[in-house]
């Protein structure tokens, strides 16, 4: 009687199940968990509607080393996700812990894309020393300079459209700063100056505009990069002793400072904008803004920058089944085919197509800043470097100190150099 | 052979008594303390195996400069927080000691509260007072030193503050012990040495004191274990900076063991974190009982 029960119920749940069953599962771990994690949840949901034979189970983990931890661990016994996202500056620690599954031409065929469709920077970051792609690029973001109009209408550096204008050098950009200053602005330029990320965008921005290289060779500053980065590190140290900076700012304070029309500019990444865009759009804002590519302070025009990608972790010992990958490989097309809905985050998509299109060409300020893509300047290429890596510690043990004047710019570099290439062996 | 039955009969229950607790141990505790002592020997990353290098993490040990600097910060944390806790700790004890019926206990319950709250909260708790921006304790900090200060973020400060936090979470527990210390001498000994004309001080000096003695050596042990093993408080504060003045010994462990990946690294810091602890917390032990007995 038992039996015959236990059967029917299975039959039952069989013949449920039964559409369900020619459904691939994908499962997807990201560590999107602010404003960009709704948007991107809106794009997985869109894509199982339109998608009936695969259904991607989506996962929220925190940002940061929890993340990448515990990537590391399940992909090591084969119980990781089938997609994950992954920051593009971590892919040299990633291929020293080998968790990443190389993407193949067939694979990036199943998915119906070509690593031309993609901005070039974005795919060399993502391919190993040899050629070797190991992620899918998704976009780029990068830090721009929001301005606050009300500050300096009047002044040279509005042109006659209300932009932003005249700042071809550090010292256009300091007299901006003083115009603002003068213009009843407490501190003009705002930036997290307390915690590690602001500082080290700003800093490697400084860096890249130089020319400058962080690591090369294998080695942390050689040559003139030493004096490069001192350089970087001075000029932040000198905004700091005229007050142009907010003196230990954390990450939500320095947007604070911008918001409520205390900062003239604001130096932050791409993923603010919609903030900004909320605020307008509810009136809260208070003021006209804009936001451009950081200008070209120094030598050249470079600014920092990461990039959200997609990859696919090692399953173990095992290998992925050739009907999943090329779900998966469907998935992370699709995602970059329809990834306007990713620009409005603020992030540049790394999809060519998609940064061409009408739609993106007529969403502002983004189409303004997309410019950044061709000179983007991503982290060094080093299993130091990267999100969460010793390279960011750096800038909250040494960075931030030194340009709060605790010690000179000369020594921090040396500090800075000592501790990397211990970190380095 | 009826004997021999019974013994081992006696035997088996006794060992099926012992084992879920052995198991558990072994488990949980011996095995993995064999594995870290086996990596500390390799080049292993955080997972899967390396190889055999000697000795060759511990002499990379003794040449790190950053492992020197964390030694010397675990030291000076000792300095600042075991006497400051253990001092204040007899003083809340002795003061509610005096206290009667619901008083004390609402008193005791106020000072016990902060020890039952997560790391995490805690240190948000602070974070949020001693933010340099809206701070509620900037304006007092400011009143003393005559301007705001990022404690967090200062060379000077960062030690003592942490250490500061460390004191208001964990002191509650220290309070509990010393007030059951207190309550465990006898009530006859006060009512002698009244008779006997002693001053309020004699009496804490004669009688509390020497009567409270081990409960003394316990805390200042069990202290010094504790904040030998430093982490949490440093990790979401300060980080380790500014400059390393906060770099601690746990914290390089983590470093090197989630962030650079280097298992057999950080498995050696460890093991030589594990041997100075029970190095130093037996040798005060047996230091504080036989001052203790004299």
């Amino acid at each position: 009687m038992i039996r015959t029960k236990t059967i029917l119920a299975a039959t039952t749940a069989t013949m449920l199940a039964g559409p369900a069953l020619a459904q691939t599962e994908v499962v997807w771990w990201d560590f999107l968990a602010g404003g960009d994690g709704v948007r991107m949840k809106a794009l997985i949901e869109e894509f199982n509607e339109e998608h009936p034979d695969i259904n991607i189970t989506a996962t929220t983990l925190e940002w940061g080393i929890p993340f990448y931890t515990k990537v590391r661990t399940s992909a090591a016994v084969g119980e990781g996700p089938d997609i994950m996202t992954y920051h593009l500056s971590r892919i040299p620690l990633a291929l020293e812990e080998g968790v990443l599954s190389p993407i193949t031409d067939d694979d990036l065929e199943a998915a119906g894309l070509s690593t031309d469709d993609f901005f070039p920077s974005a795919v060399d970051a993502a391919s190993g020393p040899d050629g070797t792609l190991y992620a899918v690029p998704f976009d780029i973001h990068s830090i721009v300079l929001y301005y606050n109009k009300s500050y300096l209408e009047g002044t040279e550096f509005l042109d006659d459209n209300g932009e932003l204008t005249g700042i071809d050098s550090l010292e256009d950009f300091n007299r901006a700063l003083e115009v603002a200053e003068e213009n009843g602005s407490e501190n003009p330029l705002s930036f997290q100056t307390g915690g590690e990320g602001g500082v080290w965008r700003v800093f490697y921005t400084l860096l890249g505009q130089q020319g400058g290289q962080l690591i090369e060779d294998g080695e942390v500053l050689p040559g003139d990069n030493t004096e490069k980065a001192t350089r970087a590190l001075e000029i932040m140290r000198d905004w700091r002793e005229a007050g142009w900076i907010p003196e230990q700012a954390e990450y939500e304070a320095s947007v604070a400072l911008f918001t409520s029309g205390q900062s003239a500019f604001h130096m932050n990444g791409v993923w603010e904008v919609p903030t900004m865009t909320d605020m307008a759009a509810q009136d809260t804002l208070g003021f006209e803004w804009g936001a451009v590519q950081v200008p070209t302070l120094l030598d050249e025009t470079a600014t920092w920058a990461d990039s959200h990608a997609f990859a696919i972790p090692v399953q173990g010992e095992d290998e992925m089944s050739e009907e999943k990958r090329d779900a998966v490989m469907t998935v992370i097309g699709w995602m970059n085919r329809n990834s306007i809905g990713w620009a409005d985050a603020g992030h540049i998509p790394a999809y060519v197509p998609t940064t061409q299109s009408d739609a993106y060409q007529s969403m502002e300020p983004n189409a303004t800043y997309a410019s950044l893509a061709d000179t983007a300047f991503f982290d060094p290429r080093s299993e130091i470097a990267g999100v969460a890596s010793p390279v960011y510690d750096t800038a909250l043990n040494i960075m931030i100190p030194s340009i709060h004047g605790f010690f000179p710019p000369e020594e921090a570099v040396a500090q800075l150099k000592d501790e990397l290439e211990g970190a380095m062996d | 052979m009826a004997t021999k039955n019974k013994t081992l009969r006696r035997n088996l229950i006794a060992l099926s008594l012992i084992a879920p607790f052995t198991l558990t141990f072994l488990l949980v505790f011996a095995w993995p303390t064999y594995k870290v002592i086996q990596l500390s020997f390799t080049d292993a990353p955080l997972i899967g195996a390396g190889e055999w290098v000697g000795l060759d993490n511990y002499r990379d040990l003794l040449g790190d400069r950053l492992f020197w600097i964390a030694l010397k910060n675990n030291g000076y944390f000792l300095l600042l927080t075991i006497i400051p806790t253990t001092a204040i700790a007899l003083a809340i004890a002795l003061a509610v000691n005096r206290l009667k019926g619901w008083v004390q206990a609402l008193i005791l319950a106020v000072f016990f509260l902060p020890y039952i709250l997560p790391v995490s909260v805690v240190t948000l708790i602070w974070a949020w007072m001693l933010d340099f921006q809206f701070g509620i304790l900037q304006p007092v900090i400011e009143f003393f030193v005559g301007e705001r200060v990022a404690v967090f973020r200062d060379p000077y400060w960062v030690m003592p503050m942490i250490a500061v936090v460390t004191i208001w979470w964990t002191n509650g527990f220290n309070v509990l012990l010393f007030l059951a210390g207190l309550r465990n001498i006898p009530q006859e000994l006060y009512e002698a040495a009244a008779l006997d004309g002693a001053t309020p001080r004699q009496k804490f000096l004669r009688v509390t004191w020497p009567l409270l003695w081990p409960v003394t050596a316990l805390v200042l042990t069990l202290q010094l274990i504790l904040q030998l093993k430093l982490f949490d408080q440093v990790y979401l504060l300060s980080q380790g900076g500014p400059f390393n003045t906060s770099q601690v010994l746990l914290l390089l462990v983590y470093r090197e063991a989630f962030q650079q990946n280097d298992g057999g690294y950080a498995s050696a810091v460890a093991l030589v974190l594990f041997v100075i602890i029970m190095v130093v917390s037996i040798l005060q032990f047996q230091l504080l009982r036989i001052r203790g007995k004299r």
